[in-house]
């Protein structure tokens, strides 16, 4: 067998020859942006609506009917190339087979940049790679859920009709006088819940979630969703997405699906897939285990894929970090609940905080971890110890995006 | 030549390059290439007067700091983005052979995230961007031999990787003796069991 670089080298996805990236000639967009930088011409507006964006070929995602983008890469052939069809630099120009490295079942997912022009500072809000801290494996945990969208303000924000799906929603408060119950105790809940007729482990999820859009300087927008995965037993699976915000049943609710932020009615469908058998031992698709050790191993394979996961064992935000992954792809049945009970008593620094009613006006027992600018709170059921959701409120202000402390930077909350 | 002027150099007969670069590191999310590749010639635009003779892994450099931004776009479409690349692979896409055959493919990229992101990185830019470790260095930001010992190491550690894959993919064609006659489909769903859920 070949040495591992060299096999890594036969691996390359994208290889210099390639048909979409290959060496040659700047294309008349990459010659447009060498012009800006040269000349200082204003940078394209990210709206996509100067005349110029109308007339070049779009960027990913906002035109999908639109001239085909050398950049956008891929594997379809999908006609001549912007330089084969007489470009500003027709010397320049060859045709190219243009493929497409995303399936094409829906447009390419609009994730914008910030803007070109501002200075790189933002890094500092960066996230290490996973695994490095314990403080950056929290951060990174945020950092994984917000999704940074630069959109026309606009068109987000300038009908009053749209006010009410951008405001944010409140983190939850615990009750007054609520009694904070320990975790040791519902240990015993838990336990006692697994007699007789308790549910069982099921694979998929069922989960209403809100994830904060950071927006350059401006307030975040709100991009809440209901998501319901389905296995069947042949190893196929559902996943049905659809827009909808617990707060406000029957009212319109703002989607990034498709182009830009837009407003669509409750329970607009945003996706519906099917997915072909698949199968994996790897947690977290491998059936979670029922017992505390089983389980923490379990958990530990998560948020440490990697051969090498060390002894350490697993901190807190590696625990919750975990137990997010594990119900975005299980729903739990008690014995796997009252498991996780157990290692969530074990938690350094998860203290009780009280009761709560959470996003879908169900009671819980709050537990909250806090560190890193981050409260992270843990809504168990009060009755059996299920996790019924997590949450995530920033604790200090970050001017840059506009994120203040106190503000809600994303919930899950998972139903059977 | 004045600076604009090799910045101008640079970014013409770079371009490409800095766009596999990105490509390579955004497999997934071809539609954000352009505009980090724009974002990284803005950065250098303003560091031009740091431009180094040979630009290329200085670029690769400030990619790597772009793209460490453009990972917090993943956010809430991750899981939906990863379904995709899951889908990709079922429809056979990306169906790749196992170790002893000569298009590895998926199963090297599994060895490969296995290995810290670190490791990763400085094995891509010795086989993908095929730097020496002097360019290493230089797209790392560390000094030469550190980017030789840190080349060194991660070989090592995909090597072990890759052997410890090897033995699952190795005994797949015990479940099909006459591999011959396994439809091109069995195939694919074989290579797929060890790479996805």
């Amino acid at each position: 067998m070949a040495d591992e670089l060299e096999l890594l080298r036969r691996a390359n996805p994208v290889p210099a020859d390639s048909p979409a990236l290959g060496d040659g000639p700047l294309d008349r967009r990459a010659e447009q942006g060498l012009q800006r930088l040269l000349h200082g011409e204003p940078p394209r507006p990210r709206s996509g609506l100067s005349p110029e964006a109308d007339s070049s070929r779009p960027r990913g995602g906002l035109s999908p009917e639109g001239d085909p983008s050398r950049a956008r890469g891929g594997l379809l052939p999908e006609g001549d190339s912007p330089r084969a069809r007489g470009g500003l630099l027709p010397e320049f120009d060859s045709p190219r087979r243009r493929t497409r490295l995303l399936p094409g079942r829906r447009p390419a997912l609009p994730l914008r940049r910030p803007h070109v022009e501002r200075p790189p500072r933002r890094i500092r809000l960066l996230p290490a790679p996973p695994g490095r801290t314990p403080r950056a494996r929290l951060l990174w945990g945020l950092a994984a859920t917000v999704v940074v969208l630069v959109i026309a303000v606009d068109a987000v924000l300038g009908g009053p009709s749209t006010s009410p799906a951008v405001a944010a929603p409140r983190p939850l408060t615990v009750h007054l006088q609520s009694r904070p119950v320990p975790l040791e105790e519902m240990i015993a809940l838990a336990d006692a819940a697994t007699a007789d007729h308790a549910p069982g482990l099921r694979k998929g999820t069922h989960v209403q979630s809100w994830s904060v859009a950071l927006r350059d300087d401006e307030r975040p927008v709100t991009l809440p969703e209901e998501r319901v995965v389905r296995w069947r037993a042949d190893g196929s699976h559902t996943e049905l997405v659809m827009a909808t915000d617990p707060r406000r049943p029957g009212r319109p609710v703002l989607t990034d699906d498709g182009d830009e932020p837009r407003e669509v009615a409750d329970g607009h469908v945003v996706s519906r897939t099917t997915y072909p058998p698949m199968w994996s031992d790897a947690p977290p698709e491998g059936t979670p285990p029922h017992t505390a050790a089983a389980l923490r191993a379990y958990l530990t394979e998560v948020v440490r894929p990697g051969r090498h996961r060390g002894t350490a064992p697993l901190s807190t935000p590696e625990l919750l970090e975990a137990v997010g992954e594990l119900l975005d792809h299980w729903t739990l049945g008690a014995r796997e609940s009252a498991a996780l009970v157990r290692l969530l008593a074990r938690a350094d620094g998860l203290r009780p905080a009280g009761e709560v009613t959470d996003r879908l006006g169900r009671p819980g027992h709050a537990y909250e971890y806090q560190r890193a600018g981050i409260r992270r709170l843990l809504i168990l059921e009060p009755r059996t110890g299920a996790v019924l959701g997590m949450e995530d409120t920033a604790t200090e202000d970050d001017p840059e995006y506009g994120v203040r402390a106190g503000d809600l930077m994303q919930y899950r909350a998972w139903m059977r | 030549m004045s600076n604009d002027d090799l910045f101008a150099a640079a970014y013409r007969e770079h371009y490409w390059a800095v766009s596999r670069y990105v490509a390579r590191r955004l497999q997934g999310r071809a539609d954000e290439v352009e505009e980090v590749v724009a974002e990284v010639f803005t950065v250098a635009w303003r560091r031009r007067a740091d431009l180094p003779a040979t630009p290329l892994p200085w670029l690769y450099g400030v990619a790597r700091n772009c793209l460490a931004n453009a990972v917090r776009g993943y956010g809430r479409r991750r899981r939906l983005v990863d379904r995709l690349g899951n889908d990709e692979a079922a429809h056979g896409r990306h169906i790749e052979a196992g170790p002893d055959t000569e298009a590895p493919g998926a199963w090297v990229h599994e060895a490969l995230d296995r290995l810290s992101p670190a490791d990763r990185e400085v094995l891509r830019l010795a086989a993908w961007e095929e730097l020496g470790p002097e360019e290493i260095a230089v797209a790392l930001g560390c000094g030469s031999r550190a980017a030789a010992m840190r080349l060194h190491r991660a070989r090592h550690r995909l090597r072990a990787e890759i052997d410890r894959i090897r033995p699952m993919t190795a005994a797949e064609p015990a479940k099909h003796p006459a591999p011959a006659v396994v439809p091109a489909s069995a195939d694919a769903g074989l290579c797929k069991d060890h790479r996805h859920g």
